[in-house]
């Protein structure tokens, strides 16, 4: 009889000031995979000018052709290739072209990269358009110490 | 027996009817000012301006007012850390620290004009915190566009351990270490890649230089060999590459004055915020 009330003295005690805050104390679902970070061309045209559609065409074709078979090479983000049809859309094909040139030389140079250049988290050196435009407004300086969320 | 189950009856009964029978007014005064300093303590400054907002004495008490002005402060909001110190009287013991803490406010807004006319009109030599103040004035003309004054007398309010600093400030920014974009662009004009270098891009100019260089030999060395579709082809690379490497100088050199005014401008903030400001460190919390 004891050991009855015992046990339904416990058990009430123990229901009155159990942790009732289920969400809390619930289980959670993790989750163990890894972030995708390759980076995906887009293929797809979305207008512009003439000079725009011709670089995109450039583009796409070295894309198919040459980059999807020899793989994610390019060590800079953006690519070259993505450099080019931005600085283009940015400012003209012909201060476009000069920059991708500019910028093609520097991917040449494998010394001092980790100095130089910001990096993104999946560790792609971070050269941005907004540098090379030479509008000393859109000139956003970000130290190489820094790491840029892609 | 019986004691043994009535006993278990007793503390089961007692344990569950008092846990929770303390009845706290979470919001009477003296516990929302409890609250609100223990989140000013705890740097939760955002939820401690709102908490000592609450307060009846809000109005009233000066060291509330002050901390109220101080997390507005710290949390960004400046208009409302500035209105917060201006209601302090000049009764108050935090009335000096208050001016001192209004000044730095319109700093951290970026009113420096505004900074300069308040010191004007409030500081004094005889005023307490006066140097502080006139450091922070001084200070303002490293950060603005408006025109430093005399090196002598912008040197006079800082110490002999600050004063090193400060004129190697000063000089920065009399005459910063920028490079001339057209002077690259011309100097990468005559010799490919001589302008990244003066940039400081020394392995970038080398590079350009290189590329530059072997496009032009393969130009220059297939015409020679009377390979003319190939020698037009490396010849327009070369020019392409010639064209990008003046170009890319140009940027190089802009890209540079912007590494040097975010240098100097960080070194500015990581001194001043070594110094807080000039401004006391208060101790609220001990």
């Amino acid at each position: 009889m004891f050991k009855i009330v015992l046990i339904i003295v416990s058990l009430f005690t123990l229901v009155t000031t159990a942790q009732t805050d289920w969400v809390k104390w619930g289980k959670t679902e993790i989750n163990y995979e890894k972030k995708d970070r390759t980076r995906h061309k887009d293929y797809s045209y979305h207008g512009g000018s003439i000079s725009e559609l011709a670089v995109k065409t450039l583009a796409n074709a070295y894309w198919f052709f040459i980059s999807d078979l020899d793989g994610d090479n390019c060590p800079f983000s953006p690519t070259c290739s993505s450099f080019l049809l931005q600085s283009v859309k940015e400012t003209n094909v012909v201060q476009g072209t000069l920059m991708f040139f500019d910028r093609f030389t520097r991917d040449y140079n494998f010394i001092e990269r980790y100095n130089r250049y910001p990096r993104e988290k999946d560790g792609h050196y971070y050269d941005p358009v907004s540098l090379y435009t030479l509008n000393v407004d859109k000139i956003k300086y970000i130290p190489p110490s820094a790491v840029v969320e892609p | 027996m019986k004691i043994q189950v009535f006993l278990c009856v007793l503390l089961s009964f007692v344990s569950t009817a008092f846990t929770q029978e303390k009845q706290i007014d979470f919001n009477s005064e003296k516990n929302i000012k409890k609250f609100a300093d223990y989140l000013f303590c705890d740097k939760d400054y955002l939820r401690a301006a709102e908490e000592y907002q609450r307060l009846n004495a809000y109005k009233e008490n000066d060291t509330i007012i002050f901390k109220s002005g101080l997390s507005y402060l710290f949390i960004g909001d400046y208009s409302t850390s500035i209105d917060n110190f201006a209601k302090i009287s000049n009764s108050s013991l935090f009335y000096k620290n208050s001016k001192l803490e209004q000044m730095k406010a319109h700093y951290l807004k970026k009113d420096y004009s505004v900074m300069r006319s308040f010191y004007k009109n409030n500081f004094t030599n005889e005023y307490d915190y006066s140097d502080q103040a006139e450091k922070l004035f001084y200070f303002s003309y490293l950060v603005s566009e408006d025109q430093l004054p005399q090196k002598e007398k912008f040197l006079i309010p800082f110490n002999s351990n600050e004063n090193e600093i400060i004129s190697s400030f000063y000089d920065w920014k009399n005459d910063p270490p920028y490079k001339s974009s057209a002077l690259a662009g011309i100097l990468s004009a005559i010799i490919p890649g001589s302008g990244k270098i003066y940039t400081g891009d020394i392995s970038d100019g080398i590079f350009s230089f290189l590329v530059t260089g072997v496009f032009t030999f393969l130009a220059y060395d297939n015409f020679h060999a009377d390979h003319d579709t190939r020698a037009w082809i490396f010849t327009g690379l070369a020019a392409f590459f010639y064209g990008g490497n003046v170009y890319g100088s140009v940027a190089a050199a802009q890209i540079h004055n912007a590494k040097i005014t975010f240098e100097f401008n960080d070194g500015l903030n990581v001194f001043l915020q070594n110094k807080n400001y000039f401004v006391p460190v208060y101790d609220f919390c001990n």
